[in-house]
């Protein structure tokens, strides 16, 4: 175990603890009782719902013993109980963190991949027209927020030209199936993780360019596309997975966006009935969840960044 | 300082906005909360039609200006004072306190930030006010490393040691001497940071943590997904206010392209 990652994972531990507070926290310091914070502002529940709640929770007692609770709670798998859909948290997390995770990671698949060759391409050829075209693509996608460009696809694609179903209920877990009511959703998170990507490439493959090697590897007879993607490309990456980091969160937001625009029945659904509905045990295990996938990210990420560039394992950061 | 000709087109629509936002009476046709029949397809009357509160489209877009750039302007402000403060102390001080603030910024970082500021605005209730903190602290760890860098790039230059030796104080040589270098730095970060907020603030709007008495131009997309926009074909209805997200936010982040003259910061967004 050297020095950085180990300063790394206190981080994240860290991170984690303030996230697990913060939903400890909030529903016990807001104004009013508690309890109703934790049930759900829109739900009727009887008293005596309530009172083995406060029981079980242990909201009589004081704050450390109520941690301790929650904590063991947690630590068994148990994120609460959703009063709105008569459900654990837990149950109807789980039954769709599969269709999620299979949207984002098929999206960021495609995204990566396209988005670090082209963006290798543009970068390198930044003075043709081609090239800045695609860049000035790049640069308006990328202010488009990941739900208005899902927005403006179902209405193209789905409802001028209907090219793809309204809705995105799979009940039948047959393969065409899904894939045709995965398409759309997954071309528009591909989109906007290409363009982020594209973006982040160029400019690294930019700084590389002047770099003597290239010119060496040139001037040696090598054929410019093994230059450009043997070697310079090799070099250009670290900047994408040093923000993938940042990025992963962002990715998966989108996706939680996508998902209620195409109407799948990913976690995105779940929040945004949750919010409509304020249920607050959802959104709270949601929270805990997404935060908890984001750190295992950039743990992957930093993981993978000491495989690629060695300086790091030494303890050479910066 | 030859002015860029490339910025002219950016400020003209960010004037364009900004003036919609001060004074939205001078050029909405109608009030924010006048009402009349619902559902209208776009007339010389109602320019862009009426939503399904009978409230006139165009004149909503207008007004939608302000809490947009309100928003999005107070959290880059509010981001670029922490920000700065953070990492001027952080490269000003090295050892303990670096140690603290850099960590602290790697924690930020790695937060996921939308669905914190869903469940902050959920327990809260919707809030312009909220929202400008949650997302005002919650990006400011972009500025504080950039501004960090460079003070540790030149706080062991001759003119900051000469300073030293004159005795002023550490006070006085970070607001005089240092913060002239790193404001350059700071101006696009700015500019990169309002335009995350703007999309937030646009996200958030349409998953309905809006203020409902508070007109947005998420908020106006959200009411067409909402109350069949979609089905009825009222294009008129939703595409007009992302037009303006995507412009508003396209003029913003491109003062920040020009001035960078690469384009690798966007990624922060």
């Amino acid at each position: 175990m050297n020095k950085a990652v180990s300063r790394k994972i206190i981080r994240y531990s860290v991170c984690l603890l303030i996230v697990v507070l913060l939903v400890f926290f909030l529903p016990r310091c807001m104004p009013g009782d508690p309890v109703q914070c934790l049930v759900g502002e829109d739900v009727y529940v009887t008293q005596e719902i309530l009172d083995t709640l406060t029981i079980k929770l242990g909201l009589d007692k004081p704050l450390y013993e109520q941690f301790g609770i929650y904590i063991r709670g947690l630590l068994t798998g148990d994120l609460g109980y959703s009063y709105t859909r008569h459900q654990t948290v837990a149950d109807l997390i789980w039954s769709r963190v599969p269709w999620t995770l299979l949207l984002t990671g098929v999206a960021m698949i495609i995204g990566y991949a396209f988005g670090i060759l082209a963006g290798t391409w543009s970068g390198w050829m930044s003075e043709t027209k081609r090239s800045k075209v695609l860049t000035a693509f790049g640069v308006v996608v990328s202010c488009i927020p990941p739900y208005l460009l899902g927005l403006i696809f179902f209405s193209v694609f789905v409802y001028q030209l209907g090219w793809f179903p309204y809705k995105g209920f799979y009940e039948t877990p047959d393969l065409f199936s899904v894939a045709y009511h995965m398409a759309l959703p997954i071309l528009t998170l591909a989109l906007f993780v290409f363009v982020r990507n594209l973006i982040i490439m160029r400019g690294s493959v930019l700084t590389e360019k002047n770099q003597l090697y290239p010119q060496f590897a040139k001037s040696l007879g090598i054929p410019r596309n093994k230059i450009i993607y043997g070697h310079v490309l090799k070099n250009a990456i670290l900047p994408i997975v040093t923000h993938f980091a940042i990025d992963f969160g962002f990715i998966l937001s989108g996706a939680l966006f996508i998902e209620i625009i195409f109407s799948l029945n990913g976690l995105g659904r779940v929040m945004y009935t949750a919010i409509l509905n304020l249920d607050y045990p959802v959104l709270s295990g949601l929270f805990l969840v997404i935060a908890i996938m984001v750190i295992c990210a950039n743990l992957a990420a930093d993981i993978l960044y000491g495989i690629i560039d060695p300086r790091v394992k030494r303890g050479e950061e910066e | 300082m030859k002015f860029d000709r490339r910025y002219i087109l950016p400020l003209l629509l960010i004037a364009v906005l900004l003036i919609a936002a001060v004074f939205p009476g001078v050029f909405a046709p109608y009030e924010a909360a006048e009402r009349d029949a619902t559902y209208q397809a776009p007339s010389a009357e109602h320019l862009l039609g009426t939503d399904n509160m009978g409230k006139d489209i165009f004149s909503l877009l207008i007004y939608g200006a302000r809490w947009t750039l309100i928003i999005g302007f107070s959290s880059g402000i509010l981001a670029i004072i922490m920000g700065t403060a953070i990492g001027l102390l952080a490269g000003w001080r090295k050892g303990i306190p670096d140690e603290f603030l850099m960590g602290t910024t790697d924690i930020v970082l790695i937060l996921p930030k939308i669905p914190l500021v869903i469940i902050l605005a959920a327990y809260l209730g919707p809030s312009p006010w909220v929202l400008i903190l949650v997302l005002g602290l919650l990006s400011w760890e972009s500025i504080a490393r950039v501004v960090r860098s460079k003070v540790i790039q030149i706080r062991s230059s001759n003119y900051i040691l000469a300073a030293r030796c004159l005795g002023f104080s550490d006070a006085k040589i970070m607001v005089r001497e240092i913060l002239p270098i790193v404001f350059p730095v700071i101006v696009p970060k700015f500019v990169l940071v309002t335009a995350a907020a703007m999309i937030s603030e646009a996200s958030l709007a349409f998953l309905g943590l809006s203020d409902p008495m508070m007109v947005s131009w998420g908020g106006m997309i959200s009411d067409a997904f909402t109350y069949s926009g979609f089905l009825r074909g009222m294009w008129y209805w939703w595409l007009p206010p992302a037009l303006c997200i995507i412009l508003g936010v396209l003029a913003i982040t491109s003062l920040a392209f020009i001035h960078e003259r690469g384009v690798r910061e966007v990624v922060q967004l």
